[in-house]
């Protein structure tokens, strides 16, 4: 069990728990040097993010933290913490608030771009450098630095505790997004609470070599940082297009370690596959569980152990969508030779969607979610909250419902569903009838509509 | 402890007292006389069984009150926490079984005899068990009264079983008719009685054997809720005279483990609304929405669609009108029995037209349950495996052709399979090189495995809609 690195504002009164001190023979002066370099760069960030869970749009003050990386005021940040955010204010290290701007962000990396307001700032801006995380060392002195529990300014010490952890691929984010499949994670010792999150991993020369991400609920001192490799990538492709695009097999791989016996391997040769999405090119091209894949592209591959997979899943990702990919597969101690064409991986969630006066929220439905949810096709919208009494509620609709037909009227996507919605809104419509998908079966709902509780509401 | 709660064991005894102070009013038993009669049909169960939890099994035992219904040693009792399908919830994949494992039955002058159990009926929590070493001696079973009409103010007696430690056995209670209910189903409600007593026989002043105690509401679903009902802040079983000619029934044909001919239309279904029988211009009191047909099934045979409305089964009105009523019609259904053929009255919708028409389905088996579904142990990788039935496909939201293999249905927590990391609810497809469809062919992979002495059994298995590997490493020792 983990948990993010987001505070609500409430969590001010939450103090007092304090732990570890670190009282290790390390040489004060680079301590402060180390400090001088990065915290003038550190940002205290206040979001109002917004949440569909409820069946409303709610919008929530949380905390988090970044860093400053360009001069122009750019600041990275974890997409958790201002991915959703309808505003963004933070504060710099001088105290003095400015309004920032939400430049664009990636859910599979958990990072986020942000870009400070700059026009009535009166200081001086001040860019962290990224240092180089391929290099690191467990045992490493690392400074934190952040807004736990939304105390901002403040810098933390401690190790590498190692700096390759890896986590399985089910790991999502608060919003519900899968995330860490593509990268590795550095764990540490300094204390990181929620409100960390965002906040720079700093090396003794000053550099930042990692996101402060997540922490781990009952335990103390085990903080994971997105190393800042990725980092620098990631950022480097949201200004310049705004995302991150990936390419996309639909491969599940499982570590060889375990498994070479059995499929008489050497060492250290092949990925094996475990499984492969549905409707992917990986299941087109008649890939399957149990292939193991020794080439790509030429070159040889191989994955023994779990923290070789992010790096094999992002080869893949990295290539430009609709690439070809040619792959020597072994499969029955035969080789074969397979070529795909990548797709593009997608959005992981769709938008979300507020249908205030029948009392629920939807998503549209990307492709991944469809993999996810074992949708049949990606016709409808998915219902991400249903709130309580409303109408959907009365009318019996739940979480996870995906919404296929209005009064009759087949919904392809999201936008068809809110036309359709804003049309009956204008018109009065008392009546709603929803036919629902649930596990693979048809469902009614109908909607009663209280026309003078939706007035109010205005 | 049983599975009826704590909460029900006290709360509702609690409530129940309260209730029983109200029916301090005239009533004329002949206790004397009844007691004898009762004491003659009256048996004392001592049960134990095992109860597992897919990795955690315990020993548990427990008495009940039983009530000699045949000579040759048919016994009823409250079967409740027997009831293993109940427990099955079939959307959480979660198992909880209970299987005997010993069973004694003692009359109350003493002898004792040894015990098969049979099954419960899913419906009334009527337990069975069939005395198998009676020999040639002869119980004295019940015989019920039929065809007893209740006015509400008539009184029923019925007798509980006491904890063990208490000399006599057995304490009387009466109840009153407190109204006679007329939806979802003609019903002879008593609220002066509780959840301990289910499946005790009451009789009436004539000390005719007029039924058993049981819910009004089908508890098959959600344990004993379904016959629960909240009052404000307290619960109340919704309890009442299970009638004779359904007993009869029950009792003529009952329910065996691993068995079923209850009838089954292969339907997913939710209740025609009040509100939607308006918005469709419907004047019924209720209906049956098909939700989803089964492939294969009588429903699909009978030509019925997603969204038809069914309106009368054998040309008597569906009343139900709500989902927690469905059940009345699941149960109906069941009660007809596999091979019946039913005429069903339904509204098809095309636009904004209605068209009524008549199909015709000859119910087939209910499908088995999870937890009746043949099973195979492997003792030396100390896991258990069934085969896949209905239910885990309705779950899966697959078909046997999009899934197949067998399922881990009990892992021993601490064993080399638990280690090597197989878990409960895996579909395992492949074992060792052998791929594995069904029980058999699993069955025969181990033994295979069994005599071969790996020092690992690579599995491929199927969890969370996703493939992949898992390596348990042996111990043969």
């Amino acid at each position: 069990m983990r948990r993010w690195l987001l505070a609500p504002l409430a969590l001010l009164l939450v103090m007092g728990a304090g732990h570890t001190t670190l009282a290790q023979p390390v040489d004060q002066q680079s301590i402060y040097q180390a400090r001088d370099r990065v915290l003038p760069a550190l940002v205290h960030i206040q979001p109002v993010i917004k949440n569909y869970f409820t069946g409303e749009l709610e919008k929530q003050a949380v905390v988090g933290s970044g860093v400053i990386f360009h001069a122009d005021g750019y600041v990275v940040t974890n997409y958790h913490v201002a991915g959703k955010a309808a505003r963004i204010i933070c504060t710099l290290n001088d105290k003095e608030q400015v309004p920032a701007e939400y430049i664009g962000g990636d859910p599979m990396t958990d990072l986020a771009v942000i870009k400070l307001d700059l026009q009535e700032y009166p200081g001086e801006i001040h860019a962290a450098q990224f240092g180089d995380s391929d290099s690191l060392k467990s045992g490493q002195y690392v400074l934190a630095m952040g807004s736990p529990l939304s105390l901002s300014r403040t810098v933390s010490a401690g190790v590498i505790s190692t700096p390759d952890r890896y986590f399985s691929a089910d790991v999502r984010l608060p919003t519900g997004e899968p995330t860490g499949r593509y990268n590795l994670w550095i764990q540490t010792d300094a204390a990181i609470n929620p409100g960390n999150s965002g906040g720079p991993l700093v090396d003794m020369n000053g550099e930042v070599i990692g996101i402060n991400s997540r922490a781990t609920f009952f335990a103390n001192n085990l903080g994971f940082a997105i190393p800042v490799n990725i980092v620098k990538e990631v950022s480097r492709r949201i200004l310049a297009d705004g995302e991150v695009t990936r390419s996309y097999l639909g491969l599940h791989c499982q570590a060889m370690q375990e498994l070479e016996d059995y499929f008489g391997t050497a060492p250290n040769t092949g990925v094996l596959i475990s499984s492969v999405d549905p409707g992917s090119p990986a299941e087109e091209t008649y890939l399957r569980g149990g292939d193991i894949i020794l080439q790509m592209n030429g070159e040889a591959v191989s994955a023994r152990f779990v923290e070789e997979l992010p790096g094999f899943y992002s080869r893949i990702a990295e290539l430009k969508p609709g690439s070809e990919v040619q792959l020597q597969v072994l499969r029955n101690e035969e080789t074969y030779e397979f070529e795909l064409t990548t797709r593009e991986l997608g959005e992981l969630q769709g938008e979300d969607f507020e249908a205030r006066e029948w009392g629920f929220t939807v998503k549209a439905i990307t492709r991944q979610m469809q993999i996810d949810n074992q949708l049949d096709d990606s016709t409808g919208v998915f219902v991400v909250g249903v709130k309580s009494a409303g109408p959907a509620d009365e009318g019996g609709l739940i979480r996870s419902d995906v919404v296929k037909t209005v009064n009759g009227e087949k919904i392809a996507d999201l936008s068809q569903f809110r036309t359709l919605y804003e049309t009956m809104v204008a018109e009065g419509a008392e009546r709603a009838l929803l036919t629902v998908s649930r596990g693979g079966s048809t469902r009614y709902v109908l909607l009663k509509i209280d026309q003078e509780a939706g007035e109010d509401n205005e | 402890m049983n599975r009826i709660t704590c909460f029900i064991r006290y709360g509702v005894l609690a409530l129940a007292m309260m209730f029983a102070s109200a029916a301090a009013q005239a009533q004329d038993f002949d206790f004397d006389k009844l007691n004898d009669r009762v004491r003659d049909v009256s048996v004392i169960i001592d049960i134990k069984f095992e109860v597992s939890f897919g990795i955690h099994s315990t020993e548990q035992q427990d008495r009940y009150l039983g009530t000699v219904v045949s000579e040759d040693g048919l016994v009823i009792f409250n079967g409740s926490a027997l009831e293993n399908e109940s427990s099955v919830a079939t959307l959480s994949g979660f198992t909880m079984k209970t299987t005997p494992t010993r069973i004694e039955v003692s009359t109350l002058d003493g002898t004792t005899y040894t015990g098969e159990y049979l099954g419960v009926d899913r419906y009334t929590k009527l337990g069975f068990i069939q005395i198998t070493d009676l020999g040639d001696d002869e119980l004295k079973p019940i015989s019920f009264a039929r065809d007893v009409e209740f006015t509400v103010g008539d009184w029923v007696a019925l007798y509980m079983l006491l904890p063990e430690y208490i000399e006599p056995p057995l304490a009387a209670d009466v109840g009153m008719v407190s109204t006679l209910v007329e939806q979802p189903e003609p019903f002879a409600l008593t609220v002066g009685f509780n959840s301990l007593q289910l499946t005790s026989v009451l009789f009436n002043e004539d000390l005719e054997a007029v039924g058993v105690l049981g819910g009004l509401f089908d508890p098959g679903t959600g344990g004993d809720r379904g016959m629960m009902e909240s009052f404000g802040s307290f619960a109340m079983p919704l309890l009442g005279v299970i009638s004779a000619e359904r007993l009869e029934k029950i009792i003529a044909d009952p329910p065996k483990k691993g068995e079923t001919d209850r009838g089954w239309l292969g339907i997913t279904l939710q209740a025609l609304t009040t509100d939607m029988a308006e918005f469709w211009d419907l004047d019924v009191p209720g209906g049956i929405i098909v939700n989803e047909v089964v492939r294969n099934s009588p429903a699909e045979e009978a030509g019925l669609e997603v969204g038809d409305i069914i309106i009368a089964v054998n040309g008597q009105p569906v009343r139900v009108d709500r989902d927690e009523n469905l059940t009345m019609f699941q149960r109906q259904i069941a009660e007809m029995g596999a091979g019946t053929s039913v005429e069903f009255t339904i509204v098809r919708r095309d636009g904004d037209e209605l068209d009524t028409r008549q199909v015709l389905a000859t119910l087939d088996k209910a499908p088995l349950a999870a937890t009746d579904a043949p099973e195979f142990e492997v003792e030396s990788l100390e896991f258990t495996v069934r085969d896949l039935v209905f239910g885990d496909y309705m779950r899966f939201n697959k078909d046997p052709e999009s899934l197949s293999g067998v399922i881990v249905s009990e892992i021993k927590q601490g064993g080399l399979a638990d280690i090597g990391g197989l878990r409960f609810g895996d579909v395992i497809q492949r074992i060792g090189s052998t791929g594995v469809a069904n029980l058999e062919e699993a069955q025969a992979a181990i033994e295979q495995v069994e005599q071969e002495e790996p020092s690992e059994v690579i599995f491929f298995v199927w969890r969370n809609n996703k493939t992949l590997f898992v390596n348990v490493k042996t111990d043969w020792e």
